[in-house]
């Protein structure tokens, strides 16, 4: 199977410090990977080099959504082109338009015409209203889409976030630390949330809560990251047990 | 050997005669006894006497001729029947009358009607007498007379002058003088002026060879008056030989690369006390802003704080040691610590006031620093008044020294000096103080720092103050450069922005880079596109080179998104 | 959650009934009723506008339209440009160089070229005027050279990504280097002196009651319109994605919207709608200078805006008339109290009202409950159907 995002070789050096270091890393349509690491193993900047929010210094990212057809070159473009190919992300702190209605930061999320003049001239029709109220369900924010989203608890913006995430209707979802500031049943039902939606969308998790990310690696594989590159790939269970996986958590207090 | 002899007896026999003339003055020197027959002689014989003072040395001559020629020259009748050149000037004790003052000493000529003994001075009634008369070949005397009478001037910078316009008027008679002149001539610059001169004379001499030679040495003396000659000669009818055509060729050229060079190091230099200003300027700015995330628009106007301070210390050692004495020409040193703490001063109270506030909001503080700058504005205006105020330089920071006819400002090598030396300052304070440890940990991370017990108020208010003081010592600096009035601030304030955008937050090199690159680049526009094109070219270099290093100036933070 | 928490119900339509009334009434009597006033009364009739004062409106209505204009790139879109006074102050040199060749051999020297071309010695006008001739291309330039410069700038900033206080400074130093460019005579625009003496437009008598009458009629109407047109702009989603890109830019960019295309539109709208308003305040105070683009100038407007209260388009209206109100009022008193007046205002509503006068109804509000026990709970609003569109 041909992967749909792979990243070959990849290097990364901010003021002299590698934070991204010879990285390859392959994602198949369909898959919920799994990535963990100790704090500075370099996954946010990873997700910043997928997103198009920092150029690689060497090596190449490639996204190719349709099996056989040509790869686009993701160093080569900026973060709304890299959007609207169908690559969305969920920040580590939750980022919503804080001053806008919780539906209105789902209008502004759905995946539609991005351009100036299409937005000026936009009207939400039926099928737009229903997939909206789908989505406020879905992330259980029915009851308060009116709400200032800033006024949100923490869970909820991410769930808000989530949702928005959604709505942008992306083929890749690259989602960070999802179950940070959540309550046990709130993880747990993002958790299944994530898991839902793999096989439809090719998905990326990051997370430090391991309980949390041996729910949602059942059928997926964990990709362990250490000094940006990757240290070891597997099952969780294989990972846990890895000594190097031990040696780089020891004393580092989660698991 | 044989002519340094002759020359050491002609300068040792110039020395004695100088030192009679001297010592001869109290009766009447021989210069001023002919001096006197010429201005008492008939009509007739006027002309011929006055040419007979050429090259007589006395520094009575110049004077009287000039008043002559004026028309001020006035023969003053004694009673005894005589009559005594003179020139009238007001009576020092006021009214209607005039004094008449002996051209021969300038002293006022007593009254010989009054009380033997007493030096009442003669008063004269205006309008009572009659210019002395001139006539065109009478003036034409004089004015042969005053042309060489420059050259023994007692005064370097007179005597070149003169020697600089004998050589232009290229009179072969005047030869003679000036080569004489040399014989005995000890200052350097006017010994080079009047080998100029010479140079230029012999251009038109009849022989091939010392016109070559006078060529060649008015090449390798650079002078700027010889290049427009040389243009001239070469476009002359007939045109000069092929040989001297070379000549000339060659020895333009030398002159004008040497300008092209000369005057390239002097907008350099100019360029860089430019930056200088800038820097000092900019780097309390950068540091506020680093810290705070504020820009300061009152900035400027903490600066005229510095200037105005400088002003009163100025007034205040005048008050207290009166303008002449020694003591005034180190009012400036005082007035620097005094020009920092009152800046400093203010801006504490800017930051306690206002800015404290306001660290979330950059954009608002912007505005409400604006309004303190208007008001800022208005105090001066009221205070010191609309117009600028008058600052005198003291002595040793007036005049320039000249590095191979590159002129170098006392004031301007001073602005270099000093703000090389308060950007070491800085530097030390940053690196080298506890403060400058607790400062930069505020500005890496202020939240960081407050929690791990950084008191960021006072780091704040002190880094603040500091910043402004600095502005104030920017403020006294740019006094001894230009004007100093109430709008002062605005004129400065924005090319100071422009360096801080362009140098990065923060980052005192950045700042030093910024401000000298763009002093340096309007300096070296400034000839070649005006004053303000030139301005505008570097507004929008800046622009552009953002477009090529925006990364540099607001890096990307992984995790949360802004 | 209490349920100040939640917004109150969203408006789905453009006006309500009372909205209408609020917009039509002062419009009516501005537009409609001050100058029949003018024209039908006598002199010296009680109820009768002067002429002077229909003048002195005008003029406030060309100022609320900049001040309009920065409010949408401040309040909305988080762009505070020092540099507006350039857009209204271009606008205002390309009709008034219309309107200094419409003066033809009035001047004083009675010559087919503007005065100051005399002055200074041109034999023939320079070509770049020739076009100014006609109304309509003079017209057009209006729009099209405030847009031009405000794109070029705007297209090289914001593709860089220069935001806050440096793009402020940046727009500053703009407008600062083109006050500097025509305070040169050999710039061609007049130097320091600008243009003046204008004598009649559109083939009326400057002077004449009727054509101050057409001025400030269409000074007026061209408020309500933009009014009207920037109600629109903040209501569609294009509004929400402005406020959004205000709020957290980066979010926009990474749901897919080019931002800086978003920050031009408006940048380039913004500057053409202000170059008209410049155009509309020359002929009605017969003079434009370099002064009028100093980057003071804009930090005026700047300050009407927050006087008004930002975020709010009935704000800036307000705050361009009450602080030039003030300002005529206070250059006449206490001219040397004007800066501080004006400093006083920027540090006051920085600090305590940062709202503006807008803000200062629901702040009584908020104060006269807080004096009163408080009411019973309101029940929840029923949700609207939808916070966009109708």
């Amino acid at each position: 199977m041909h992967p749909i995002l792979q990243a070959e070789d990849v290097t990364k050096t901010f003021d002299g410090f590698r934070a991204i270091n010879a990285l390859n890393f392959y994602l198949f349509p369909g898959e919920l990977r799994t990535v963990i690491g100790p704090n500075g193993a370099g996954k946010s900047t990873f997700f910043d080099l997928l997103t198009g929010r920092a150029k690689p210094d060497t090596g190449g990212i490639e996204y190719s959504p349709i099996p056989d057809s040509p790869a686009t070159d993701l160093t080569k473009l900026n973060e709304y082109e890299i959007q609207r190919l169908g690559i969305g992300r969920k920040f580590q702190t939750p980022s919503v338009f804080a001053e806008h209605t919780v539906f209105t930061n789902l209008v502004l999320s759905l995946k539609g015409p991005r351009g100036v003049f299409a937005s000026l001239f936009h009207r939400l029709d039926s099928s737009a209203r229903d997939r909206l109220d789908a989505l406020l369900k879905l992330v259980r924010l029915d009851d308060k889409r009116h709400w200032k989203a800033g006024l949100l608890s923490h869970g909820e913006k991410q769930w808000l976030e989530i949702g928005m995430l959604l709505a942008s209707e992306p083929r890749v979802l690259l989602v960070d630390e999802p179950a940070a500031g959540m309550t046990d049943e709130e993880t747990h039902r993002t958790g299944e949330l994530l898991l839902s939606l793999a096989g439809k969308h090719s998905i990326v998790v990051v997370e430090h809560d391991m309980s949390f990310v041996k729910q949602i690696s059942v059928n997926g594989q964990v990709t362990v990251l250490h000094q940006g590159s990757v240290l070891c790939e597997g099952k969780f269970d294989d990972v846990q047990s890895h000594p190097k996986v031990r040696e780089v958590y020891l004393g580092r207090g989660k698991n | 050997m044989y002519r340094i002899l002759i020359y050491l007896t002609v300068v040792f026999y110039a020395c004695i005669g100088r030192a009679l003339a001297v010592e001869a003055t109290p009766t009447v020197s021989p210069g001023r006894a002919r001096l006197l027959a010429a201005l008492l002689a008939p009509p007739a014989e006027q002309v011929a006497a006055i040419r007979g003072l050429v090259g007589v040395e006395d520094s009575a001559i110049t004077p009287a001729l000039t008043a002559w020629r004026a028309g001020e020259l006035f023969l003053v009748p004694l009673p005894d029947g005589s009559r005594v050149p003179a020139t009238l000037a007001p009576a020092p004790a006021g009214g209607d009358q005039l004094v008449a003052l002996s051209v021969l000493d300038g002293s006022p000529i007593p009254d010989p009607n009054g009380p033997s003994g007493s030096s009442a001075p003669l008063l004269i009634a205006p309008k009572s007498l009659k210019p002395l008369d001139t006539t065109a070949p009478l003036r034409r005397a004089m004015r042969d007379v005053l042309e060489v009478a420059g050259v023994a001037d007692p005064s370097a910078s007179v005597r070149r002058e003169s020697i600089e316009r004998l050589g232009q008027s290229r009179k072969a008679e005047h030869l003679p003088l000036l080569q004489a002149r040399l014989v005995i001539e000890q200052a350097p610059a006017v010994r080079s002026a009047l080998g100029d001169a010479i140079a230029f004379i012999q251009l038109a001499d009849a022989d091939p060879a010392v016109r070559l030679a006078a060529i060649a040495a008015l090449g390798e003396a650079h002078s700027l008056a010889a290049a427009s000659r040389f243009k001239e000669l070469l476009a002359a009818t007939p045109p000069p030989s092929p040989a001297e055509a070379a000549a000339l060729t060659a020895a333009l050229k030398k002159i004008e690369s040497h300008w092209k060079t000369v005057n390239f190091f002097g907008d350099l230099f100019r360029g860089l006390s430019a930056g200088s200003v800038l820097l000092l300027i900019a780097l309390g700015l950068a540091i506020t802003f680093g810290l705070m995330g504020v820009i300061n628009m009152a900035h400027g106007e903490l600066m005229v704080v510095g200037a105005y301070s400088t002003f009163v210390v100025q007034n205040l050692f005048v008050s207290a040691f009166g303008a002449e004495s020694l003591a005034f020409h180190f009012y400036f040193i005082a007035a620097l610590p005094v020009a920092f703490a009152a800046a400093a001063l203010v801006g504490l109270g800017l930051e306690r006031g206002i800015i404290q506030f306001l660290y979330k909001r950059p954009l608002e503080s912007l505005l409400a620093t604006w309004g303190v700058s208007l008001a800022l504005q208005q105090t001066f205006r009221l205070v010191f008044g609309p117009a600028n105020v008058q600052i005198n330089a003291p002595a040793w920071l007036q005049g320039s020294a000249s590095l191979n006819d590159v002129l170098f400002a006392y004031n301007r090598l001073f602005v270099i000096g000093f703000a090389a030396l308060v950007v070491f300052g800085v530097w030390l304070a940053l690196n080298r103080t506890s403060l400058g440890l607790l400062v930069r940990a505020v500005m890496q991370n202020r939240q960081m720092a407050s929690c791990i017990g950084v008191r960021a108020t006072r780091v704040n208010m002190f880094t603040f103050a500091f910043g402004s003081g600095l502005a104030g010592l920017a403020g006294a600096c740019l006094s001894q450069l230009g004007n100093v009035g109430p709008g002062m601030g605005q004129l400065h304030i924005i090319d100071a922005f422009m360096v801080v955008v362009s140098g990065g937050v923060g980052n005192v090199l950045g700042s030093v880079a910024a401000s000298l690159g763009i002093g340096t680049v309007d300096q070296l526009l400034q000839p070649i596109l005006g004053a303000v094109m030139g301005k505008i070219l570097v507004l929008f270099a800046i622009i552009l080179f953002l477009q090529w290093r925006p990364g540099g100036l607001f890096p990307t933070r992984s995790r949360s998104l802004d | 959650m209490s349920a100040s928490a939640q917004l109150p119900d969203v408006e789905p339509r453009f006006f309500t009934r009372a909205q209408w009334a609020a917009f039509l009434v002062p419009t009516l009597v501005l537009a409609l009723v001050l100058p029949l006033l003018n024209a039908a009364l006598p002199a010296e009739h009680l109820l009768r506008p002067s002429d002077f004062t229909l003048n002195l409106y005008g003029k406030y209505a060309t100022y609320a339209v900049l001040a309009l204009g920065v409010d949408l790139l401040w309040g909305y879109l988080g762009i505070l440009s020092l540099g507006q006074a350039l857009f209204f102050a271009l606008g205002g040199y390309a009709f008034g160089m219309h309107l200094l060749l419409m003066i033809g051999k009035d001047g004083q020297y009675k010559s087919d070229l503007p005065d100051y071309m005399v002055f200074l010695g041109y034999k023939a006008l320079p070509g770049h005027w020739e076009p100014f001739y006609s109304f309509p291309f003079a017209a057009a330039a209006v729009l099209v050279v405030p847009a031009l410069v405000a794109f070029v700038f705007g297209w090289l900033a914001f593709r860089s990504r220069i935001k806050g206080v440096y793009l402020s400074i940046l727009t500053q130093a703009l407008t600062y280097a083109a006050a500097l460019l025509f305070f040169r005579n050999d710039f061609g625009f007049g130097g320091n002196n600008g243009f003046t003496d204008f004598k009649r437009v559109l083939g009326a008598d400057l002077n004449s009651p009727a054509t101050r009458r057409g001025l400030y009629l269409a000074s007026v109407l061209l408020l309500a319109g933009v009014f009207l047109l920037y109600r629109w702009l903040t209501r569609a989603k294009f509004g929400h994605l402005m406020q959004a890109i205000r709020d957290g830019e980066n979010r926009v960019l990474f749901s897919g919207y080019a931002t800086a295309r978003y920050k031009l539109f408006v940048f380039v709208l913004v500057a053409a709608i202000t170059g008209v308003a410049g155009a509309l305040y020359v002929p009605q105070v017969g003079i434009i200078n370099p002064s009028e683009m100093t980057p003071e100038k804009s930090l005026e407007a700047v300050v009407w805006v927050a006087v008004g209260g930002r975020g709010t388009l009935l704000g800036p209206i307000l705050g361009a008339l009450f602080v030039n109100a003030l300002k005529s009022w206070a250059t006449r008193a206490a001219p040397e109290l004007w800066l501080y007046i004006i400093g006083g205002l920027f540090i006051v509503v920085v600090l305590f009202l940062p709202g503006g006068l807008i803000s200062l109804p629901a702040k009584f509000r908020a104060a006269w409950a807080k004096l009163r026990p408080p009411p019973p709970a309101p029940a929840a609003p029923a949700a609207p159907a939808g916070d966009l569109h109708p």
